[in-house]
């Protein structure tokens, strides 16, 4: 369990802004702009202030009993049997995410970066990474993103303004174009990558936390951060690459930073974009890991989720090769099946988890 | 490939086991086995091209009726 592990705020910022950024940065653009075509960072924005909603519902329910992490929280309140049963959803959920993500990137790999090796070798490399992190625990996994966190910021910032010379404002016009419906669309597909798998934070959140106050604002503070680099780079890719093209390519935040031409001198720094999702889907993945493997060690009453890392790491990498079994698959199910999944998991079992919760809180101190 | 999986499975055991075994942890010692046994297994099926149940299309079937229905609502 958690008991001992402290992480202080500033770290559960830098976090949380991880967390956000993730796998987001790479899919979103290419989402948003085949529901709100230009109006897509409009649609980020959108979904940007409703993931703020959802931070807050996660805040209140870490609130109500701020020493039990989420499988406690869930037997406290449903009672033995039917709060595993409901744990066992959220491990689930994390189990699919954790494989998922580690899917997205090497599919990634393989379809752009290094076309001849075989994914699995990615998936590897990868694996290995991930869980030798959750493995050296959560202090140190957040002591990483603190010293990653300048790097990412150079990398970001850096590749922004090398963009600048490229933007094309005729191609966000006409702005206000797009209806209200297809905008909501796109920022359910925000919400759902960005903010509703934060659900699991609540495995550390705030019980993890070396001191409770100002935790909520780190959490906003966070998902603040994370947002505005994903507005961003949705504008930017909006701008450049115009909507439709957005929509049509896969990474479109890659063939973004193809773009980059100064003075027929700095060209083909694609690679650093890359480098900031090694990053950001490196600390996502590593969270819905160790949501996998701290989910079964609570579940099953042991104390140090550490021995299960490995073999949990083994069954996510195999299944990171089954789950998606080609990318027309993953593409029919990110667009369709999963907002509905995610919003009941993310969404509606917390808010009932809150209401339960707070009701059972209100019986026992009466 | 197969010789490679069950190394570093035995690997994984080298590491893991021993302080359990000494702090005379049965049920993580029985947890943590049938963990492994379950990566180990599904490993060598992926690396044999065994078709192994996808929990996604689990996941699809109960979820389809709604995403229809949201894309009904929101077209």
């Amino acid at each position: 369990m958690t008991n001992n592990v402290k992480i202080s705020i500033r770290q559960f910022t830098i976090l949380m802004m991880f967390y956000t950024i993730g796998t987001t940065i790479l899919v979103i653009p290419s989402t948003l702009a085949a529901d709100a075509k230009q109006n897509a960072w409009i649609a980020a924005i959108v979904g940007w202030l409703l993931g703020l909603l959802i931070v807050y519902l996660y805040f209140s329910i870490g609130k109500l009993y701020p020493q039990m992490t989420l499988i406690g929280f869930l037997e406290h309140t449903l009672g033995k049997w039917f709060g595993k049963l409901v744990s066992l959803i959220f491990i689930t959920f994390s189990f699919l995410g954790a494989s998922t993500v580690l899917f997205y990137l090497a599919n990634f790999m393989t379809t752009q970066v290094m076309p001849e090796t075989p994914i699995g070798a990615f998936i590897i490399l990868f694996a290995a990474l991930v869980f030798m992190g959750v493995r050296l625990g959560l202090e140190v996994l957040s002591r990483s993103a603190e010293i990653l966190f300048p790097w990412f910021l150079i990398l970001f910032v850096v590749s922004s303004i090398l963009l600048i010379p490229e933007i094309e404002i005729q191609k966000m016009k006409p702005i206000m174009e797009i209806g209200i419906k297809p905008t909501i669309k796109a920022a359910l597909a925000y919400i759902g990558t960005a903010s509703l798998p934060l659900v699991l934070i609540l495995l550390i959140f705030p019980s993890a936390l070396n001191q409770k106050k100002g935790a909520g604002k780190a959490f906003m503070i966070g998902t603040l951060l994370g947002g505005i680099c994903i507005i961003l780079i949705t504008f930017l890719s909006i701008s450049i690459l115009g909507a439709d093209f957005s929509s049509r390519n896969m990474y479109p935040s890659y063939a973004l930073a193809k773009q980059i031409n100064i003075g027929n001198f700095i060209q083909r720094v694609e690679i650093l974009m890359a480098g900031m999702w090694f990053m950001t889907i490196f600390f996502k993945a590593s969270f819905y890991a160790y949501g996998v493997v701290a989910g079964i060690t609570q579940l099953f009453g042991c104390k140090d989720y550490r021995p299960f890392v490995f073999p949990c790491g083994m069954i996510i990498a195999a299944y990171s090769l089954v789950v998606y079994p080609n990318v027309a698959y993953m593409m029919d199910f990110d667009s369709t099946v999963y907002i509905p999944y995610v919003i009941t998991i993310g969404l509606l079992l917390p808010l009932l988890l809150l209401v339960i919760g707070s009701i059972r809180k209100k019986m026992s101190s009466r | 490939m197969i010789v490679g999986i069950v190394a570093t499975a035995s690997f994984f055991t080298m590491i893991e086991a021993p302080p359990l075994f000494k702090a005379k942890k049965k049920k993580e010692l029985w947890l943590f086995s049938i963990l492994l046994l379950i990566g180990t297994g599904l490993c060598i099926s992926v690396s044999l091209d065994i078709v192994i149940p996808n929990p996604l299309d689990l996941v699809y079937v109960v979820f389809k009726p709604m995403s229809r229905l949201l894309d009904n609502l929101l077209k």
